[in-house]
């Protein structure tokens, strides 16, 4: 029987492993000396040490030792990028396939939810200290968490209606559901963390925080879309694809007829669109990059997951001009070596070339004196990644407590 | 076309198509279920052990051991002989005897006096067995004057085993049990008040796990449990043991025995046969499987047999004996280096774990290139990381060393070294 693959847009949850299902798959790994995977994982989830409690039947040990590693514990189970990570390293490649990390980290994430087990404790070592984390994403929890285990108080500030930056507002709900994040910002809550939402930092402000809090943490992330600088671009139908995620994602899939689909790019975000339009039933999507397949820098599995759905992809096109007459018809594409030239008819264009930061926060570094990390610091990297710079950010705000 | 070899033995006197008996136990309790045994290709039985009254049995009734997600490790057992009457059973023998003429019909029998082992052994006999099995060893029954409590004792093994060959004209075996220090007495004792056979092990009387939630042993009855007989794979080691014991003992020569214990596979099955069994018993993975195990274990032996040019299993009867002898006479002249192959190596560094860990100290890790490296000065040849490497002939066995002044003109050639590591 082939794998099941979603064909819902919004599942309430992604069916983990049950407990025989977990140690099966915990017993396939080789245990390793100085394991690897566990090196693989730039948030230092420490997969050997969890799998290993789950082997050993411990399943509320491996829970709280991703539980005092990374503090997105729960959503990085399903969309961490975990074979170019841990799973690269893992030393079972040499005999078969790599052991399904993230799975058994979902694994044991369900298990501390459905437990109710809060296995983060505050401890006093910092009381007295305030500190304020601008930007509700997965480098401003993770600093917010660190400091906050060690008795620091901390209020995250965020312009959304929610906490979670990129995770609540572009991954989309198939990929990760809504009380998957809950779960992980739940923890952050039970830490004592302030959260003031719709909440938006100006410069001006900022200046007040510094002033007011010991330290300020800035992780803001990149809202601001990439354009292309080709005709036509500026037509009704060429839509952004943070919007169109996120409009998507807002109105629980609910959204106006997408029409026949042209997708343009071929990274993560590309995928989650081309995937979201099929799951929203979109009618001819064609999704178009520039690179060549392999090269394409969407990891694999997601590639599979849009081919899985019947979504063409088309590599080494560019596009040359957007098409219409006020609102988008078709789009022109040429072929980036051999001079072929196609036109893909098109309601919706979704353009997926890439983010940025925003003027504002591109004006504040850490010449300021402010402490920076997501990604301000590494140009659009992955959740891990983010969760990594919070945590060292928060190291360096501890070491300045420490005179 | 498929190889066809000739697996027939004999039995105590009987001929038997194949050395593949049930044992006395759920998988033999009517003559409906055990036709479908024999249809599937064993060669006889030993029926669920008949007793005068029928049993009063609990529910649950069995429990499992495992072992990562391997289930069956180990099975724990409460059911005790049948819980059909005397009549009824008596009744199904006939039937199997008149519908299986050339199967054999063993079956199983415990009394709680003299008197109920003599109308056991009259009425059974009457009704066409084969063989007599006595049932000494059930350690679950809920009557002392039964059981295990009886096969301890090699006074009442004697009495009740003289009770019954005075009553029957059949070939009667005795079932040991396995909770006891040594097995050779109550089976002397049997063999002197006229058993031919003595078969073993019976189950080992245990307690498998406790349940967290109940604070009781499993199976949960009512929130109790007791101790009770386990069995399967986990037990085979055991049941080896004591075989080879009997079969060394000179004063039981003339006895024949029947292997049980942790039986699955054709290869457990032969290495009873190899340590002395003329026929093997098999009830624990036919729970887990069905009776269908029989056709793997009769085509894997022709296999066995085809490959060593083996004509009659009789002539594998015994062979291995020799080999096992006491520990103080092994050659311990030498040690077997270990030899890791680079190529194959993956870098798990399981081997220097454990070596570190559980032995010598004796392998250098390099962390940079995930290498291990056995020092050859601090080897000791235990081979512990052969046993624990997860990769296919990754590391094998390498050079022998002797110790200081005892090669004795020998070369590493003559040291006989074992070819496969599980």
């Amino acid at each position: 029987m082939e794998q099941r693959t979603i064909m819902e847009y919004e599942p309430e949850q992604l069916e983990p492993y049950d407990f025989r299902r977990a140690m099966e798959e915990a017993s396939r790994c080789l245990l390793c000396e100085d394991a690897p995977c566990t090196k693989g994982c730039p948030a230092g989830t420490d997969p050997a040490k969890f799998i290993r409690s789950i082997r050993f039947k411990n399943t509320s040990g491996a829970a709280e030792t991703i539980r005092e590693n990374n503090i997105l514990g729960a959503s990085c189970a399903l969309i961490c990028p975990q074979e170019r990570l841990c799973q690269a390293a893992c030393s079972r490649c040499g005999i078969d396939r790599p052991i399904e990390i993230k799975k058994l980290q979902q694994f044991a994430m369900e298990h501390e939810r459905k437990s109710g087990r809060k296995y983060l404790n505050k401890e006093k070592t910092y009381t007295g200290k305030r500190v304020a984390c601008i930007g509700a994403g997965p480098a401003s929890l993770a600093c917010a968490a660190e400091l906050a285990k060690q008795g620091v108080e901390v209020t995250i500030y965020d312009e959304h209606e929610e906490a979670g930056g990129m995770l609540r507002y572009l991954i989309p709900p198939y990929r990760l559901p809504e009380q998957v994040i809950n779960q992980d910002i739940d923890q952050l809550v039970k830490l004592g963390v302030h959260f003031e939402l719709n909440h938006h930092v100006s410069t001006e402000e900022l200046e007040t925080l510094k002033a007011e809090f010991d330290q300020v943490f800035i992780g803001a992330g990149m809202w601001e879309s990439k354009t292309l600088p080709i005709p036509g671009s500026t037509l009704d139908g060429v839509v952004m694809a943070i919007n169109f995620l996120n409009e998507a994602k807002k109105n629980h899939g609910q959204i106006d007829r997408l029409g026949s689909v042209v997708i343009i790019g071929g990274g993560d975000v590309a995928m989650d669109c081309a995937a979201t339009s099929k799951l929203l039933g979109a009618e001819n999507i064609y999704d178009v990059f520039i690179e060549a397949l392999d090269e394409a820098p969407a990891v694999q599995s997601e590639k599979e997951f849009v081919f899985k759905l019947g979504v063409p992809m088309i590599s080494e096109f560019k596009p040359v001009e957007f098409i219409g007459n006020g609102k988008v018809e078709r789009v022109r594409f040429e072929h980036i070596k051999n001079g072929s030239t196609m036109e893909i008819v098109a309601d919706t264009v979704i353009l997926a070339v890439g983010q940025k930061l925003c003027d504002v926060a591109k004006s504040w570094t850490e010449e300021d004196g402010l402490f920076i990390g997501g990604d301000m610091v590494n140009g659009g990297d992955t959740v891990v990644r983010a969760v990594k710079e919070g945590k060292e950010a928060a190291a360096k705000i501890i070491e300045s407590f420490r005179g | 076309m498929a190889i066809k070899k000739d697996l027939s033995i004999n039995f105590l006197g009987v001929e038997c198509e194949n050395p593949f008996f049930l044992s006395s136990s759920p998988v033999c309790n009517n003559a409906e279920q055990i036709s479908k045994a024999f249809d599937a290709g064993w060669a006889g039985i030993f029926y669920k052990t008949v007793g005068i009254n029928g049993m009063d049995e609990v529910s649950p009734r069995f429990d499992i051991t495992t072992k990562e997600t391997t289930p069956w490790t180990g099975f724990k057992n409460m059911e005790q002989i049948s819980e059909r009457s005397l009549a009824e059973n008596v009744e199904d023998i006939k039937i199997l005897k008149a519908k299986y003429p050339n199967k054999v019909i063993g079956i199983s029998i415990m009394g709680s006096n003299e008197e109920e082992w003599v109308t056991l052994a009259k009425e059974v006999t009457a009704a066409g067995a084969d063989i007599l099995e006595l049932n000494f060893s059930c350690p679950q029954m809920t009557s002392h004057a039964m059981g295990s409590d009886v096969g301890q004792n090699p006074e009442l093994v004697y009495k009740y085993t003289k009770a019954v060959v005075n009553n029957t004209h059949l070939p009667v075996v005795a079932k040991m049990t396995p909770n006891i220090g040594k097995m050779e007495e109550p089976a002397l004792a049997a063999m002197r008040a006229g058993a031919q056979g003595v078969s073993a092990i019976n189950t080992i009387k245990s307690i498998t796990n406790i349940d967290l939630d109940i604070l009781t042993g499993k199976p949960v009855v009512n929130g109790k449990s007791s101790i009770s007989g386990y069995s399967g794979s986990a037990v085979k080691p055991i049941a080896l043991r004591f075989i080879t014991q009997l079969a060394k003992c000179e004063e039981l020569n003339e006895v024949q025995l029947s292997g049980i214990g942790g039986i699955e596979t054709w290869q457990d099955a032969i290495e009873f046969i190899l340590l002395g069994c003329r026929n093997v018993q098999v009830t624990t993975s036919v729970m887990q499987y069905g009776y269908r195990i029989v056709e793997d274990m009769i085509t894997g032996i022709s296999h066995f047999m085809e490959e060593r040019g083996v004509d009659r299993l009789d002539e594998l009867v015994g062979i291995a004996l020799n080999n096992i002898i006491p520990a103080e006479e092994l050659d311990r002249s030498f040690q077997i280096i270990p030899h890791i192959d680079l190529e194959k190596c993956i870098g798990c560094g399981r081997c220097y774990i454990s070596c570190y860990d559980g032995s010598h100290q004796a392998i250098a890790w390099d962390g940079e290139t995930r290498t291990p490296k056995i020092i050859n000065e601090d080897c000791v040849g235990c081979h512990l990381c052969m046993n624990v490497c997860p990769v296919t002939n990754c590391i094998t066995s390498g050079e022998v060393i002797f110790k200081e002044g005892r090669q004795n003109n020998r070369s590493a050639k003559d040291i006989v070294q074992q070819l496969v590591y599980h």
